[in-house]
Formats: structure tokens, sequence, C-alpha cells
């Protein structure tokens, strides 16, 4: 086997054995859990759904409460498995072996794609199933409105999962980024949540000062918007939930856009923890 | 490893802490080696720059022949941290399973391997309970065989005997010989020095840094020149007569110290008694 198969093969067991241990741990199945109560609660409280369609409504709680928990879930998730590897001394022990520090971290990564894959794989599904079973509940409401498109593209909002993933991932990779030089865990989970922030709303900021602001400004607040993930260009669910197609160009302008993201961060990650002393 | 040097940068200003200094070592294949010396003396230190998790600030460090920082160094190397942990919600078998894929060991002869490293430790029953009910001593004996499931040539453990109860100790010099039948090369640090004393050809002692003594345990013990003769309880006219039968012969009779219960001794015969009982 060449070197490269080798080295893939490696990243592709630690991120296995990463997924594992993640999967095994609480942290997901209670997110889980509390995504279903979530959803529980909007089907309670779908008579207050101020004038939109109940399907809409649910649409629209499914996707935020997919947003909010699947956030928590990168972050965290992230910085508990690698903390948990350096604290352990597991990590001595993997090293200690003929594995890179490189292979290390991407295998780490991997180890969190792939838990994000499966915690939106199941809100998917449990999200599919639930606006199923409304639709079922209400004759004739599948089809949808004379002269308009079904009230629910299943396709679509599979592919929001897909996003919503895509989406999870850059987090996680940020936060992978801040574990490699941070010490504590808190630190590298608070620094995830205030990136998370600041993607959601440095546009806001970007627009102000390129409006308002002096060239400096203008051009500071532009570098400090390529330097952290734009969140807001993920935001696909209101598209859906508002019964509009998704264009593919979209869908693959952010698949480069997340890609291209997770490939520089973990780059950096790995760079990083190749100077860390352990 | 000649002239290994390692400083340590200070957390915000100031003078950069100097963990190893001037160390040159060589350590001969097959021996059991003892890395002694009060804490802060720089033996992890010295353990993580022989395994290529540190890099030296200055001095060159190479193992079977290559450069220390490089993974193929590391092949044939096991490694034991210091007080090692494990994920707590996976399985013994699942834990060394990983270490010995990791370790290149072929999937036709994984089973084998992780049954076999599990085996000399001596946890099989406990092979498919998860980690998380396993006692201190068994994450130490998980540890180790980690270390041994890919078979290695050098075998470089961290205080393994920290928190390990005296029949674990006990059963740890047995296995430090068992390696060096087979021929592997053993280098461990410990604050043990009697353990050191009993299982090592051979004692490294670092002190600040430096290292301040690099001896064979025969040369060291042969220092003295005195020799200490242990008798069975005599009465006290056999005991004369020994005197007298010692004169005849040029030696003299320096001390005699009434016979002790040895609590080690007494913790061994009475554990292994109940142990023996229990099964």
């Amino acid at each position: 086997m060449k070197a490269r198969e080798v080295a893939i093969a490696r990243i592709w067991l630690i991120a296995g054995h990463s997924f594992r241990k993640a999967v095994r741990q609480r942290l997901p199945r209670l997110l889980l859990v509390m995504l279903g109560a979530s959803w529980a609660a909007a089907l309670v409280l779908r008579d207050f759904r101020l004038g939109s369609s109940e399907i809409r409504f649910l649409l629209d709680a499914g996707f935020g409460a997919e947003a909010m928990f699947g956030a928590i879930l990168a972050v965290v998730a992230t910085a508990q498995l690698f903390f948990g590897e350096t604290e352990r001394r597991t990590v001595l022990m993997v090293l200690a072996k003929p594995v890179r520090r490189a292979e290390f971290i991407l295998g780490q990564f991997g180890g969190v794609l792939l838990l994000l894959l499966a915690f939106c794989g199941a809100a998917t599904a449990l999200l599919s199933g639930l606006l199923w079973w409304r639709l079922g509940a209400m004759p004739g409401a599948a089809a949808g409105a004379p002269g308009a498109g079904p009230l629910v593209v299943f396709g679509d909002v599979v592919l929001c999962g897909v996003v919503q993933w895509l989406r999870l991932g850059v987090l996680a990779a940020v936060t992978l980024l801040v574990a490699c030089y941070a010490r504590s865990s808190l630190f590298a989970i608070m620094v995830g949540f205030a990136v998370l922030v600041i993607g959601h709303l440095h546009h806001l900021a970007r627009d102000f000062y390129e409006l308002a602001g002096s060239t400096w400004t203008a051009a500071g607040a532009r570098l400090l918007s390529t330097a952290l993930p734009d969140f807001q260009l993920f935001n696909v669910a209101d598209r859906v939930a508002a019964g509009e197609p998704l264009p593919g160009g979209l869908l693959v302008g952010i698949a480069c856009y997340a890609l291209a993201y997770m490939g520089v961060f973990s780059a950096l990650a790995v760079f990083c923890f190749q100077r860390r002393e352990l | 490893m000649v002239g290994v040097r390692k400083d340590f940068p200070p957390p915000v200003r100031g003078p950069a802490a100097r963990a190893l200094d001037a160390v040159t070592l060589r350590i001969p294949a097959g021996e059991v080696v003892g890395l002694v010396g009060p804490n802060g003396s720089g033996k992890s230190t010295l353990l993580k720059i022989i395994l290529g998790l540190l890099a030296p600030s200055a001095g060159t460090c190479r193992v079977f022949g290559v450069p220390s920082e490089r993974v193929e160094a590391r092949r044939g190397v096991g490694y034991l941290p210091e007080a090692p942990d494990f994920c707590p919600q996976l399985t013994g078998y699942e834990l060394v399973s990983y270490h010995a894929r990791l370790g290149a060991v072929p999937a036709r002869a994984l089973r084998v391997a992780v049954e076999s490293a599990l085996d000399r430790v001596g946890i099989t029953a406990a092979m498919h309970r998860r980690v998380g009910t396993y006692s201190l001593g068994m994450r130490q004996r998980l540890g180790l065989a980690q270390a041994l499931v890919t078979d290695p040539r050098l075998l470089v453990l961290d205080e393994p005997v920290s928190g390990v109860d005296p029949v674990g100790a006990e059963e740890f010099c047995r296995l430090v010989g068992r390696f060096k039948a087979e021929g592997r090369t053993v280098l461990f640090s410990s604050h043990l020095l009697p353990q050191v004393e009993r299982v090592c050809d051979r004692v490294v002692l670092l002190n600040g840094g430096r290292l301040v003594l690099n001896r064979s345990v025969a040369e060291l013990a042969g220092r003295s020149g005195a020799m200490a003769l242990l008798v069975d309880p005599l009465p006290v006219f056999r005991l004369e007569e020994l005197r007298a039968w010692l004169g005849t012969r040029g030696a003299a009779l320096h001390a005699v110290e009434p016979s002790r219960a040895n609590l080690e001794r007494v913790f061994l015969e009475a554990v292994g008694r109940a142990a023996v009982e229990g099964s």
C-alpha cells in the first residue's frame, strides 16, 4: 500500500473511533431528545401560528430547533472529543504509534463530521416523519392549493438537512482550530459559540461599514467577514418553509463555500497542533 | 541521544524553563533500564523526546537508528504514559483493537494479537466490559496491553506502577522479567527504587534535567563490597556458634537484628491466599 493510502486508512480509523466514542456519550442522545421535545412543543403550540399554515409553522420550528441543537452538538462534541484525548493522555498513546499529528487531527474532525451527519440524518428523518403525519391528517393538504405546488417537498427538506450538516461542519472546524490552540475545553466552547453568533451577524456590520464607514473600517469589516464564515449563507430553511424551490447553483455554491472553510480551518488546526507541546 | 536539551517557553514572559540539559544516553538493545530521579527532574520529558512526542531544543535523538521525530522511529515501540485513562464508554477489547490497528497489526492477526495482549496483562475476563467499570489497576493493565499489542521491540513505560497495589506491582516485575527474556528493550521511569533495583539491568538517574548517573545495577550493588546474610531465626547459642564460625574464616558479624514481618510480604501472602481460596 502506498503511503497516502496508509495515511487515509489511519484517518478513517481515527474518525471511526472518534465517532464511536462520541455517539456513546450522553450529549448526542440528550440533544436528540430535546429536539424531539421542542417539536412536540411546536405541535402543541401550533394553534398560535399567527396566520401561517401549520406545515410552515412546523417547518420553521423544526429547522430552527435542528440548527440550535446541532450547533450545540458541533461545538461541545468537538471540544469534548479533543480535550478528552489530551486530558486522558490517550493522544500520547496514539501519537507514540506510527501516526502523524495531521492524521490525528483530521481523524478527529472526520469523527465529528460523522457524528453531525448522524444527528442531521436522524433529525431530518424525524422531521420528515412528523410532516408526513401532519399532512396525512389534513385531507388534500399534500397536494397543496390549486395552482400552487405541494405544501412540502420532501426532497428539499432532505437538502436542507444536508446544508445544515455543512454549516455544522464549518462550525466544528472552527472549534477544532480553537481547541488545538487553547488549553481548556471551556475556552474552546465559548469561542466556538462566539464565532457562531458573529458568523450570523457580521454581514450586517460589513454592510453598515461599507455604506457609512471610512475606507479603513470598510476594509476591516470586509477582512473580518472573509476570515470568519458567514453562517447566514446557509439559511435555506426559510425558502423551503415558504415552499420556494432550492436552485441547484445555490446548493453547489454553499457546498463549495463550506468545503473551502472546512479545508482552511482544518489545515490551520493541523498547523497549530503540530506546534503544540503535549 | 546526544547532547539533548529541552527548554519549555514561559507561559507569559521570562526565561524558558529548562527540563533537560545536555543529556547523552545510549540504551543497548535487550536491556531493562530504570529511569529514576526526583519530581521535575525531566524523566517524562526524556521519554517523550525518545517517542518523538516532544522535539528537543538542541541535540539529537535516534531510535533504532532513525531520528525520533520521524514516524518510522515509532514502529516497534510501545508506550504507556503515566496514569493513563480511557474513554469509559468503550470496552477494553475495542480500545486495544483500535491501538493494534493504529500500530498496523494485519487484520487477519488482529483478534489473536488483541486477545493475547489482554491475556498477558490478565484482563481477558473483563475485555468485553466497558472501561468505566474497570478499577485503577485494571486501567493501568489495559494501558500496558495497548503498548504490548503491536509486539514492540522497545517498551517505554512512564511510572507504570504508580497507583497500582502491591500485587499489581509484583505482577509488573514478573512481566518485565518476561519482556527481558524475550529480548525486548524496556525503559521505564519510577519512584520505587527497590523495584527498579530488582528488575533493571541499568539505572539512569536524572536530577534537575541533568544525567548524573548511568550505571549497571550490578556495578551499583557491588560498590560498598558489603554482603548481607539472612538466616532463619536462630536461638542465642546458635548465634554464638555462627559468630565463632565466621571468625575462623576471617569474617566478622557486625549486626544482628530481630526478624520482623515485612508488610509487603504479609500483604502479598494474604491477598495471594485469598485469591487462591476465591478461585
